[in-house]
């Protein structure tokens, strides 16, 4: 088995957008992984007109809000730059005698990369709109073709995975059974707060998953 | 028969199987999208415990356990779901009536599936006679397109051990790839452009001039040249199998909306300047206010003008752009977001004429209306609505210019709703007064003000008018037989001029000049001018249910104030004038009030609203 990466387009979002559209991409890419049986639910969303689905999973809601959370935060703190979150799927061997791995081992089959490019806008909006004079001034003009950019962006950034998904599924392992698993194990990474400790992750990441051909 | 054909058939079987809830599924996935009133959208409640035994697909035993897990967490409806419902992990709710007859589609099947759906367009007053439709259109703006090609032959030599093993892991691929296939089928149904229209008819109740159908049909009928330009294509990554592949595509058109449906809502857009409650319930304790009448008209550049001459609220402009003098200067900055610029500025010092001709008409007949909720400021209990000033920071001024004098006028009007609007005219200068000055009212409560209070009363009445008056009565600083006779003549245009303002209308450009008082643009005559306006209030005020606070004041005002408005309820409006103007050189006169004077004057107040109302009502037709 080959780990399928899949670079998603980058999208520039505000910083209010980026929640919407994480969940938005986040539980696309999931749905498509959430082979057990699942209730799709329909989200419309507040800041779009774009209406993707979840699986329905409460849980699975919960950790992805809360990934979304703390890149928030980590955005904060860190404002215009350029961020990448991935979603990777692994299948948990067990143990291997290597030793200098863990004892469980995640095998990732796939992975995702989220690029978002975060711009901060907010204090212009403010003042904006107490100087605001006309039904609709330049800036809320731009506000508008903006807008209307980023859904466009986020439409195309579906499909994209649309058509990842489709083109690629032989990689995708045997549908767990039994467990009550409804999606496959998976991960969210979200840049750490230094740039060389994601780094770290990486290679730490490596190590654990090894080289492929290493792997029976 | 050797055990690896029977497990090969038996395989054979379940392929088919597969395949044929396949067409199945992407038919429900798609119809469940793009048939109003039939799909998942419109189900609350969640099904499927039952069903988890009855699955037959070859994964079932995995999913039924992961089914009782999940459907244990969810809650459970009356709806029973169909057995298919679970094909391929994917528990859809409803269950369109086209998918009765599917069996035509199965594994050997050649012919494609193909979903046409369908944008139809009649006009709301379509008739329903079979044989009239001149205008029903249709279009198809998708078509879907589900294809089993058998392009390969079922190898069927393999060893039983691995052929079992082949074709199971075979099947188990097939079904995993059919239910990657059918997940992105249920996220592109809604990505493309047809689902909002879906979406459009599902959720709004209004009565739609298009609506959506489908049709199913095993042809593909060409699209008209022009009509394929217009289509784009999307095609699925066919699914593999060892008797051929699965192949789903659509053709859509990406501009449905174009197609002559509705017009979309507008964008909802935020109102930064909204005025809040304050604004619209006073207006609703006033019947008469002929607030309808008004409309939308207020544009934007209107409402400061009407300001100025009146009190004209409208209770769509309290929502508006404008202005509203508020009691919360936040409220007033939260216009609409079409506030018009010269709405928040006020020239100081002039009246401008108003850009829209209409609206000052508007306003004016409805001045008084609007003008009786201005006494919001006041802390009086009045309902009565804010007074839409421009200019955020004017409202700011009308509160410092709040003060207990104000009390007068809105206590009165609390009290004598029916004779809110048109009544109020004369005492209208003490409302601005208090909007405008209160703090000065309240210094120059005395007889002495009288005259200038009604004096400056009657020139308010007059738009242009009436900022020069105001001026002039600043230059004298005390009441004059010679202004009273111009107010007289203003009086009176203003009881015949549809464009009548209330003289007690706040003057924005006053208020953005915290110096400059009602009607005044000097601070001396504004402060003799505020003077003369409050004890004009305090004289109208002698009903006994209103608040007595300020009867003690002034015995003076109050007769001279009953004496004007006795004199006219009884005359004609010119005579009134006429019999103020005599009243108010004779200001120093005392009477003592009575309650039948006052139920005199109440029965002139109805009076007056009601040729006033008249007016209104002319000017607006």
């Amino acid at each position: 088995m080959n780990c399928e990466v899949c670079q998603l387009k980058e999208l520039e979002v505000e910083h209010f957008e980026i929640r919407e559209v994480l969940r938005c991409i986040l539980h696309t890419i999931v749905f498509h992984r959430a082979l057990g049986l699942v209730r799709p639910k329909d989200v419309d969303l507040e800041l779009f007109d774009v209406t993707y689905v979840q699986c329905g999973d409460v849980e699975l809601e919960k950790k992805i809000d809360e990934k979304i959370e703390h890149f928030i935060s980590w955005v904060e703190k860190h404002p215009n730059k350029k961020s990448q979150i991935c979603l990777s799927f692994y299948e948990v061997k067990n143990k291997q005698p290597y030793w200098f791995t863990n004892k469980i081992e995640r095998l990732y089959w796939e992975q995702w990369y989220i690029n978002l490019n975060v711009a901060q806008h907010l204090k212009a909006h403010s003042s904006k709109s107490h100087n605001s004079k006309v039904v609709v001034d330049p800036g809320e003009e731009e506000r508008i073709a903006r807008r209307a950019a980023v859904e466009a962006s986020l439409r195309e950034v579906l499909f994209q995975i649309i058509k990842f998904v489709n083109e690629k599924k032989d990689h995708v392992p045997p549908i767990p059974n039994g467990d009550g698993v409804v999606y496959f194990p998976h991960e969210i990474t979200i840049p750490s707060s230094s740039d060389s400790a994601f780094g770290m992750d990486m290679i730490k990441r490596m190590l654990q998953t090894g080289h492929p051909t290493m792997l029976s | 028969m050797a055990p690896s054909h029977n497990h090969s058939h038996s395989d054979a079987a379940k392929m088919e199987q597969i395949i044929t809830e396949f067409y199945t599924k992407s038919l429900h996935i798609i119809l469940e999208s793009r048939t109003p009133y039939v799909s998942s959208r419109n189900f609350s409640g969640e099904q499927i415990m039952s069903m988890s035994m009855s699955m037959s697909s070859p994964s079932s035993s995995s999913s039924s356990a992961s089914a009782s897990a999940s459907a244990s967490a969810s809650a459970a409806s009356s709806v029973r779901p169909r057995p298919r419902d679970k094909w391929f992990n994917l528990a859809l709710r409803g269950y369109p009536g086209a998918m009765e007859n599917l069996d035509l589609w199965h594994h050997s099947n050649p012919e494609p599936m193909v979903v046409d759906v369908v944008l139809v367009q009649r006009p709301l007053d379509w008739d329903p006679t079979p044989n009239f439709s001149p205008t029903r259109e249709e279009i198809v703006i998708e078509r879907w397109v589900l294809q089993y090609d058998h392009t390969r032959k079922v190898k069927d030599n393999h060893s039983s051990g691995s052929s079992r093993r082949s074709s199971n892991t075979t099947l188990h691929t097939l079904y995993k790839k059919s239910m990657l296939l059918l997940r992105s089928l249920y996220l592109t149904v809604r990505l493309l452009p047809a689902y909002k229209v879906f979406r459009d008819l599902n959720s709004s109740a209004q009565l739609r001039t298009f609506s959506l159908a489908y049709h199913v049909s095993s042809v593909i009928e060409p699209f008209p040249r022009s009509a394929e330009a217009e289509m784009q294509r999307f095609g699925f990554t066919p699914v593999e199998t060892s008797a051929g592949r699965l192949c789903l595509s659509v053709l859509y058109r990406s501009s449905v909306l174009d197609l002559g449906s509705d017009p979309t809502p507008l964008t909802p857009q935020v109102i930064p300047d909204y005025v809040g409650s304050p604004l619209a319930e006073p207006l609703k304790r006033f019947p008469s206010l002929p607030v309808a009448g008004l409309g939308n008209h207020g544009s934007p550049s209107s409402l400061p003008f009407s300001r100025r001459h009146s009190w004209s609220f409208d209770l769509y402009r309290a929502s508006s752009p404008s202005v509203s003098f508020s009691p919360s200067p936040t409220h007033s900055e939260s216009n609409a977001s079409i506030s018009n610029p010269a709405s928040r500025r006020f020239p100081p010092t002039s009246l401008p004429p108003h850009p829209p001709g209409t609206s000052i008409a508007h306003k004016n007949t409805t001045s008084f209306d609007e003008y009786c909720p201005s006494p919001t400021f006041s802390p009086s209990p009045s309902p009565s609505p804010p007074i839409y000033i421009p200019g955020t920071h004017l409202s700011k001024d009308l509160l410092r210019s709040e003060s207990a004098p104000v009390n007068i006028p809105t206590t009165r009007l609390s009290n004598l709703p029916a004779l809110s609007n048109k009544q109020y005219l004369p005492p209208s200068p003490p409302i601005k007064s208090t909007r405008s000055g209160t703090l000065r009212t309240d210094k120059f409560a005395g007889p002495i003000q009288t005259g200038a209070a009604v004096e400056q009363l009657f020139s308010l009445g007059k738009d242009d008018n009436r900022k020069y008056f105001g001026t002039k009565i600043s230059s004298n600083d005390s009441p004059r037989i010679s202004f009273s006779r111009s107010s007289s003549r203003s009086l009176q245009d203003d009881f015949d001029d549809p464009e009548f303002d209330c003289p007690f209308d706040v003057d924005d450009d006053d208020m953005t000049d915290p110096g400059s008082r009602p009607g005044s643009f000097d601070q001396k005559g504004h402060i003799s001018q505020d003077a003369a306006v409050g004890d004009l209030v305090r004289m109208l005020k002698k009903a006994p249910p209103l608040c007595p606070e300020f009867s003690s004041s002034v015995n003076v005002p109050q007769a001279s104030g009953s004496e004007i408005w006795s004199s006219s309820i009884q005359e004609p409006r010119p005579a009134a004038q006429n019999a103020v103007s005599a009243s108010v050189t004779s200001s120093g006169l005392v009477r003592l009030k009575t309650t039948a004077d006052a139920l005199e004057e109440l029965q002139g107040y109805r009076e007056m609203k009601k040729l006033l109302l008249k007016q209104g009502s002319k000017s607006y037709t």
